[in-house]
């Protein structure tokens, strides 16, 4: 009798401790809360800085001042949990009213958007960039609207360049030759600063894969495994064999090693705009430049990223709260600071002349016209976006580059 | 029965709360692990037992089952060993006892997370202080430092180091009690008898510790298998599936794949895994058995 009770008293630990790992996929379930006949908006954004949740609250301060029957709910979250925080949401039929993130077309293939054109005015509508909007359709219809826009350009080490006698590469012969002459340099300094690990893995792989000639597919098909991208990614490997890059750049974050960069380790490494605003407040001394990236043979190109908000239908009772919202929003004299905040670029018109003349942001402006997009209207690009953060680094751990595609691939096609 | 009926009132709050905390969660699970649920978590109806068959089929499967065996074992011996021997110091009179006793807590008391994140940042290269001794004293060559957390095995045998000193103080503390429960004749009839330290300690000592060491071992063993704030720390930047235990696996699927449906099939595995090695440990170790 004694033993049976032990035994039972152990068989309830192992229970308790072993379902609190998948219990938290369920989170608890959060009031509506529609006091008095007002309208009530939840709003859910990941924090793209520490002055993030400062920036909502003050357009949100704004937007209630001018519509007092409508009332802005503000949830932050970090990039990591967003996007299994929107997944339990959604489970739980919790969904917010507006949500800012990345991938959008899963939403839109389970029909839970509301198209753009269904909530915002046309004059808003007008006013996106064609470029930017075409990549947020599926099917033809919009279903994101262009948040804030951002491009990658390279940024370069003058004083090591010119300590090595290197000159700015625009081609990836070049680029291996200059990195290697600067890693020579010895001390622990990198030529190249090649961030594979699972941070934002995806980014330097279009870096080097599109730059090639590659591409990640379109809106019906997602193709990694393909002879145009296996160009890159040899190359790739070129560049780790050869000792251009870090140690381990397999397993190297995007963010610590842009650390290292700004301390002034690291030759070249690909940035993107808010890069400037950290040189500028951790090491202002850095001589640097920002040059196009280089491709395999030196025709400019840059990976273009558009974030995206979006309208979830709901119970389909506050079309013209959300509205009303996204009209405020995009208004230049709110719109425009926000994206200045952030150190990003508009995805309007009407921002694109205000910010027009700001020499930081200019590099990338003018890289701009040439962006490629990830085929985010894919349902099956987050699947791929997911593969490439958990694989794509063992190109430099020693798998053959075929391998490490077909293995993404094979990932994408079974999601 | 009817004193079940009698004492309903008393356990009734407890049991409510069993049934909402373990036995709902427990049924969602395996509710789930039987579903097609899409990324954006739409259920999409039933698929029998799929998603185990592609759970199983995963290439990587039975070698991150292997690495998780490893991960218990020696995690729960190492620390065992170790708290044994710091019990038996922490048992003795000496000045400054109950500073030591103290001290021993610390790992207990500080947050997993942030002891696992300060010795990851001491293992990075460039700037962090563990590389920076070993650079400065020689040991390495490298002038940036070694990746201790960029390789699979380096990475996964300083988490192993990590769990085991976080896993120390209960052990400790547990086998601490036990000790004070070993009374001064039985180890003064063995001085008597002749019985040296070393043979005193196992004839006599140890066999008495049995149940303090069974509760040690068992809250260890299932506490390590389904630790996943070390290793998601430690190794968390290391592409592929070559450092990844069971825990890691179920993150992996839900937080890069989306796949809810196949967590919740991995995670009853992980469960049936769990009573295995503890119903292993029961049968052929008895420790609940009276000596």
């Amino acid at each position: 009798m004694r033993h049976t009770r032990r035994a039972s008293g152990i068989i309830a630990i192992t229970l308790a401790t072993t379902t609190g790992l998948t219990a938290c996929g369920f989170g608890g379930g959060t009031d509506e809360g529609d006091g008095g006949e007002g309208t009530t908006l939840d709003l859910l954004v990941p924090s793209y800085s520490d002055a993030t949740q400062a920036n909502w609250e003050g357009v949100i301060a704004g937007f209630e001042e001018a519509n007092p029957e409508i009332t802005v709910n503000l949830e932050v979250e970090s990039w990591d949990n967003l996007e299994s925080v929107i997944a339990t949401k959604i489970q739980g039929g919790q969904a917010p009213d507006i949500y800012n993130g990345g991938p959008f077309a899963g939403f839109a293939a389970d029909e839970l958007l509301y198209p753009v054109e269904d909530v915002t005015s046309d004059a808003t509508y007008a006013d996106f960039q064609e470029s930017f909007l075409s990549n947020a359709e599926v099917d033809g219809v919009a279903y994101g609207l262009p948040f804030i826009a951002s491009a990658r350009a390279l940024f370069v080490n003058d004083a090591l360049l010119a300590q090595a006698g290197a000159e700015v590469p625009t081609t990836w012969d070049g680029l291996l030759e200059s990195a290697k002459k600067v890693s020579a340099l010895g001390g622990g300094i990198a030529g190249y600063g090649m961030p594979l690990g699972s941070e934002e893995a995806q980014a330097e792989a279009a870096v080097w894969l599109w730059g090639g000639g590659g591409s990640f597919g379109d809106a019906d098909a997602i193709t990694i495994d393909t002879p145009e991208n296996l160009a890159g990614a040899e190359f790739i490997q070129k560049m780790v064999t050869e000792g251009a890059t870090q140690a381990d750049a397999g397993s190297t974050d995007r963010s610590p090693l842009m650390d290292i960069f700004i301390q002034g380790q690291i030759g070249m490494q690909v940035g993107l705009p808010p890069t400037v605003g950290q040189i500028e407040e951790n090491n202002p001394e850095l001589e640097y430049s920002i040059h196009p990236i280089p491709t395999q043979d030196g025709s400019p190109f840059t990976l273009g990223v558009a974030d995206h908000l979006m309208a979830f239908e709901n119970d389909g009772d506050k079309q013209e709260a959300i509205t009303a919202f996204f009209d405020y929003f995009y208004t230049s004299d709110v719109y425009v600071p926000w994206v200045q905040a952030e150190g990003f670029l508009p995805t309007t018109k009407s921002g694109a002349e205000v910010l027009g003349d700001e020499e930081s942001l200019a590099p990338f402006l003018a890289v701009l016209p040439d962006a490629q997009f990830y085929p985010s209207t894919n349902p099956s690009w987050s699947t791929a976006d997911s593969a490439f953060k958990a694989l794509f680094g063992q190109l430099a751990t020693g798998k053959t580059a075929a391998d490490v595609l077909t293995e993404i691939q094979s990932q994408v096609d079974a999601g | 029965m009817r004193a079940f009926v009698r004492a309903l009132p008393w356990i009734g709050p407890a049991l409510v709360l069993i049934a909402l905390v373990v036995l709902f969660p427990i049924g969602v699970m395996i509710g789930n692990s039987t579903r097609d649920i899409s990324q954006s978590g739409v259920d999409r109806g039933g698929v029998g037992l799929a998603n185990y068959a592609e759970v199983f089929a995963f290439p990587y499967f039975w070698p991150i089952v292997g690495r998780t065996l490893v991960w218990v074992v020696v995690v729960v011996v190492l620390t065992v060993v170790i708290s044994l021997a710091l019990a038996q110091l922490l048992d003795k009179a000496f000045p400054g006892r109950r500073l030591v006793r103290m001290a021993v807590v610390v790992p207990w008391a500080a947050s997993v997370v942030m002891t696992t994140l300060v010795v990851h940042y001491g293992l990075e290269p460039y700037f962090g202080i563990i590389n920076a001794f070993l650079v400065d004293t020689g040991i390495i060559s490298r002038p940036e430092g070694f990746g201790w957390t960029r390789n699979p095995g380096t990475a996964f045998a300083w988490a192993i180091v990590v769990a085991v000193f976080v896993s120390l103080p209960f052990t400790t503390y547990t086998i601490l009690a036990g000790l004070q429960t070993v009374p001064g004749e039985t180890l003064e009839a063995a001085r008597i008898d002749g019985a040296g330290p070393l043979r005193a300690y196992f004839g006599v000592v140890l066999p008495q510790l049995r149940s303090a060491l069974a509760v040690a071992v068992l809250i260890n063993v299932i506490n390590v298998f389904n630790s996943l704030p070390i290793l998601r720390v430690m190794t968390g930047s290391i592409p592929g599936y070559d450092a990844d235990t069971v825990m890691t696996m179920i993150f992996k699927y839900m937080q890069n794949q989306h796949r809810i449906d196949l967590a919740s099939a991995l995670s009853v595995v992980a469960f049936g895994l769990v009573v295995a090695i503890v119903g292993v440990y029961l049968r052929v170790v008895r420790p609940l058995e009276e000596a």
